[in-house]
């Protein structure tokens, strides 16, 4: 898998990690890292744009809290704008990875 | 997660950084990162290096997240904007409607304002500050001749034909001189028209509504062409465009219609309905003595009119160097068009406009008055609102927002209210000024009503909006209605305010009063003649019938013999020309025994007129005699009536009976001596304000021929009659039809008519004047009745006790009203000085009056201080019955 992550894909990503609670931009980064098996390095130089994109775009929500490690850290939250993105790009995004791996693990050559 | 620490809401305190936070929120990444890999076992060095890996070129990742936020930012920003926004509508509307009748008494009193001021903007937009019809018409100048004071003197063909001639300064010129003719196609009619140079029309640039206007090659083929005014045309011949080239008969003669001019070709208040070429003779162009055009020029680009006076002054030097007979005491004036033509409405439309800007204001103070009261009880909301976080200017903004939600209702409604008002304005403005049927609401007209309504609104919106967010939250919350109420300096304010509109009141009294006074002495002035029971009617003999000037002394003669005739007709008389209908020509007076030049001689205005002509009228015979049948017969000796101007002009501190003087020779330099039979009373000719000129009065009969030409053969019948006057006009007519029935009988009005008439644009602007200050007086009376009603509410509980304790009822009274009468006091003090200098703007338009004039501003004090009293009275008399019970009960 490529590591430079599609935008859209990125942001999907980061909306579903959300949508088990409030998180930080690193915590965020360390759960994608986790959840795909340490398949996906989510860089950061990547991952801060995205998160300040969908802000900007109302689907997640910012504010300052302290952190397990007693550090100030900002905090992001889903909006209900943010839930509904998630639902709509999620579906998407899994028909077309179905449609991929459907074409990736083809047995047979299709009929013309 | 915790909550945010309070520390970092004070961070946010001026805003958000959103620089700052991006900062921050890496150096937690990075940080956190460290620590991870140095319990990895990595150097801190080399953990860092590590940390910073996954960013890239952090610096610019930084800048990205930057720009994101504050885009973010602002249209966050925005949306809440407009959220407010649109939640303080909702909000004001919401409140507006929940008090319906509060509501109805601000919208009218904001709608009578506002509508009284956007019409009376419309007139003076439409008379003073709309654009000219003509193209570059700032360039437009009157060019006059001088003599002595008068500067605006008619000018002569020799002046008019050097000034074109010689002077460097006109792109055009034209002369123009009033010419009515009788029209005779069909049923006779007298039409006022002009003649005019050809020029005229080059310098108007504006194109013919049909055919073509004439030039001077065509004049000089036939000088009897005739352009048709619009409004003739349609009236005369239904708008038939096959009028042009036919010919129509004008006095008698046929005259080749070349063109019809729209109505925007009239320059002059003469409002002309035929133009007839004006052609001058190689004589009359060495004509420097009879003055008798109006002068129209149009500057070069770009030569200012100071430039224009000088170079007409070389030209008219040049003149007086040929002339120097004529010349004696004349000179030269180029006045700018508007100047001349507007100038006169500039000062009193302003002083109305003004005046109602003031009824406006006080109409503000009334508004801020209610909105101030009903703050008062909405205190606890507002406190409310503050106490969960509404900031200062949240609140402020939410309450001016309510004000100019009401302005703008009242201004919608102003604005109806002003169609309302242009159209009676239209229909009964005084006819003398000029455009004013062009008022209208016209785009610039709207955006004034606009402008005026929004600041309206922050007029009377801001003092309780600021009042609302200076209110002590604390206070407000913990405190009952009623108590709070009574917390000392509540109303100061209120107070204030209405001191302002008592003294605004006061200058719109004095002003008023002022014109008033003006209007009253106007009244007393003697006419020197009698208005009641007279009606004039005015005639014009073609030329063509009656060329021989017997013919046209007999016509006249005939035709009063007739009219004497008619029953309750006391007397019958005529004059070339008669009191408040127009002038006529001047001529020098040689005086026997005394030095003549024609430049310096006494030069009155000559009146042909019958015998009777002085009875008919009323004027007042000084001394001697007026004139007789025996002065009007063949060969009778040659005899004058002067008036006692020319007398004490002419013969100072002497009796003028049987003294001689002589005009109007047949030939010049040969004097013909006539013998003053009689002396009679000054007379006003031009109207009160004017005052009176020297005349001199001929028998009809001894006029030589160019007297009758100067005159047009044009006399005014004048009769007397016990009963209305108005009843004898069909008489006269039919004494006319009788002697010649193609002659139309013109200018038909009683004296009354024509003096309400010449009053009319004084009586106008006093009347609206007074109105303007009537509406500021009622306004100011409601204003002060609010704050002492007020004050009274306010006061029950306090009053009660007093009474119950023992006070009497007159103390409590006077306790009432002397709160109303120190602001009366202090207000009309105020209003007193403001008046003073306020005035000096009117001291122009006001007759034999001071804007001074003390007794003007007494009584304008004692009309405020006496209406404010009254104001008062009514709720002092409600404090005087308040029951001690009722009131201490009160909740």
């Amino acid at each position: 898998m490529e590591k430079e992550l599609l935008h859209g894909t990125l942001e999907v990503l980061i909306l579903k990690t959300l949508s088990w609670g409030p998180m930080h931009g690193f915590g965020i980064g360390r759960w994608i890292e986790q959840l795909s098996g340490n398949e996906l390095r989510i860089e950061e130089g990547s991952l801060y744009p995205a998160l300040y994109r969908i802000e900007k775009k109302g689907w997640v929500e910012a504010s300052w809290g302290v952190s397990d490690n007693q550090r100030r850290a900002k905090y992001y939250r889903l909006t209900t704008e943010g839930r509904r993105q998630l639902h709509k790009n999620a579906d998407t995004w899994s028909n077309f990875a179905h449609a991929v791996a459907r074409v990736l693990g083809a047995k047979q050559q299709p009929a013309s | 997660m915790s909550a945010t620490p309070l520390w970092r809401r004070y961070l946010r305190f001026w805003g958000s950084d959103p620089g700052a936070d991006v900062d921050d929120e890496f150096a937690f990444h990075v940080e956190t990162r460290v620590d991870e890999l140095v319990a990895q076992g990595f150097s801190p060095k080399a953990a860092r290096e590590e940390a910073l890996r996954g960013f890239g070129d952090i610096q610019q990742v930084k800048a990205i997240c930057r720009t994101l936020a504050e885009e973010r930012e602002r249209t966050m920003q925005r949306t809440q904007w407009w959220a407010d926004w649109r939640h303080d509508l909702r909000f004001a509307l919401r409140q507006l409607i929940v008090s319906p009748v509060l509501t109805a008494v601000l919208m009218i009193t904001i709608a009578l304002g506002i509508g009284a001021t956007v019409a009376i903007f419309s007139v003076l937009n439409a008379v003073l500050l709309r654009p000219l019809p003509w193209a570059d018409s700032d360039r437009l100048v009157f060019v006059y001749e001088t003599w002595r004071q008068f500067r605006q003197g008619s000018a002569s063909v020799g002046h008019f034909h050097d000034w074109t001639e010689q002077g460097d300064v006109f792109e055009h010129t034209a002369a123009l001189t009033r010419a009515t003719f009788n029209l005779s196609d069909g049923e006779p009619e007298r039409i006022s028209g002009v003649r005019v140079t050809p020029g005229y029309f080059r310098a108007l640039q504006i194109p013919p509504v049909l055919g073509a206007y004439f030039s001077e090659a065509d004049v000089a083929r036939d000088a009897r062409l005739v352009v048709l005014g619009d409004g003739l045309w349609r009236r005369r011949f239904a708008g038939d465009p096959s009028i042009v080239g036919r010919t129509i008969r004008l006095n008698g003669q046929a005259h080749t219609v070349v063109g019809i001019a729209p109505p925007e070709t009239n320059l002059t208040r003469l409002a002309p309905e035929v133009l007839a070429p004006l052609v001058f003779s190689p004589q009359q162009r060495a004509n420097y003595g009879a003055h008798s055009f109006t002068v129209i020029a149009k500057l070069k680009a770009g030569v200012s009119r100071n430039a224009a006076q000088a170079d007409m002054e070389r030209v008219t030097r040049g003149i007086a160097q040929r002339e120097p007979k004529n010349m004696e005491g004349r000179g030269v004036n180029v006045r700018s068009y508007s100047d001349v033509m507007f100038g006169d409405f500039r000062t009193p439309l302003y002083v109305v406009l003004g005046s109602v800007i003031f009824v406006l204001l006080i109409g503000c103070v009334n508004v801020a008055n209610l909105l101030l009261a009903r703050a008062t009880t909405r205190r606890r909301e507002i406190a409310i609102r503050s106490a969960i976080g509404g900031g200062r200017w949240r609140i402020v903004r939410q309450l001016l927002t309510e004000s100019v939600v009401l302005a703008l209702a009242g201004g919608i409604a102003g604005v109806g209210l002003a169609y309302l008002g242009i159209r009676l304005f239209v229909s009964f403005g005084p006819r003398t000024v000029p455009r004013l049927h062009n008022a209208g609401l016209q785009p610039e007209v709207l955006l004034f009503a606009l402008g005026i309504t929004l600041l309206t609104g922050l007029v009377f919106g801001l003092a309780p909006a600021l009042r609302a967010a200076r209110e002590n939250l604390l206070m407000s919350l913990r405190d009952g209605s009623r108590s709070s109420l009574r917390a000392s300096g509540r109303d100061t304010l209120r107070g204030v305010l209405v001191v302002g509109e008592i003294a605004v009141a006061v200058v719109l009294l004095v002003g008023a009063g002022l014109f008033i006074r003006s209007a009253w002495r106007l009244q007393q002035v003697p006419l020197g003649f009698d208005v009641r029971g007279v009606l004039s009617a005015r005639l014009a003999l073609p030329p063509e019938r009656y060329a021989v000037d017997d013919s046209v002394a007999d016509a006249y003669r005939r035709i009063l013999e007739q009219t004497r005739a008619v029953p309750g007709i006391q007397r019958a008389g005529a004059s070339t020309g008669i009191p408040l209908m127009g002038g006529g020509p001047d001529a020098s007076v040689q005086i026997e025994g005394q030095p003549f030049s024609p430049g310096s001689a006494v030069s009155p205005a000559i009146r042909l007129i019958t015998e009777d002509y002085v009875e008919a009228i009323g004027m007042v015979l000084v001394r001697g005699r007026a004139m007789t049948a025996a002065d009007m017969a063949v060969g009778a000796p040659p005899v004058v009536v002067i008036n006692e101007r020319l007398a004490s002009l002419a013969w100072p501190g002497e009796d003028p009976i049987g003294k001689r003087l002589s005009t109007w020779t047949r030939e010049a330099d040969k004097p013909e001596w006539r013998e003053v039979v009689g002396v009679v009373g000054d007379v006003r000719s031009f109207g009160p304000d004017t005052p009176p000129r020297p005349e001199l009065f001929l028998p009809y009969t001894q006029a030589p021929v160019m007297a009758w030409n100067a005159f047009q053969r044009s006399m005014a019948i004048v009769v007397r009659s016990a009963d209305d006057p108005a009843v004898h006009a069909s008489s006269l007519r039919a004494a006319l039809r009788a002697i010649d029935s193609s002659l139309p009988l013109y200018d038909v009005a009683t004296m009354r008519e024509a003096l309400g008439a010449e009053a009319a644009g004084t009586r106008f602007i006093t009347g609206l004047l007074t109105l303007l200050a009537a509406a500021g007086l009622v306004l100011a009376a409601v204003g002060i009745y609010g704050v002492i009603a007020y004050f009274v509410t306010q006061r029950t509980p306090e009053i009660g006790l007093r009474l119950a304790l023992g006070a009497t009822p007159r103390s409590v009274l006077v306790m009432v009203v002397r709160h109303g009468a120190v602001l009366a006091v202090i207000g009309i003090a105020i209003g007193l000085i403001a008046a003073l200098a306020a005035t000096r703007a009117v001291a122009t338009l006001l007759f034999e009056i001071s804007a001074t004039d003390p007794p003007t501003y007494a009584a304008g004090a004692a009309a405020l201080f006496s209406i404010a009293l009254l104001a008062c009275a009514v709720p002092a008399f409600r404090a005087v019955r308040v029951s001690p019970m009722q009131s201490l009960a009160e909740p």
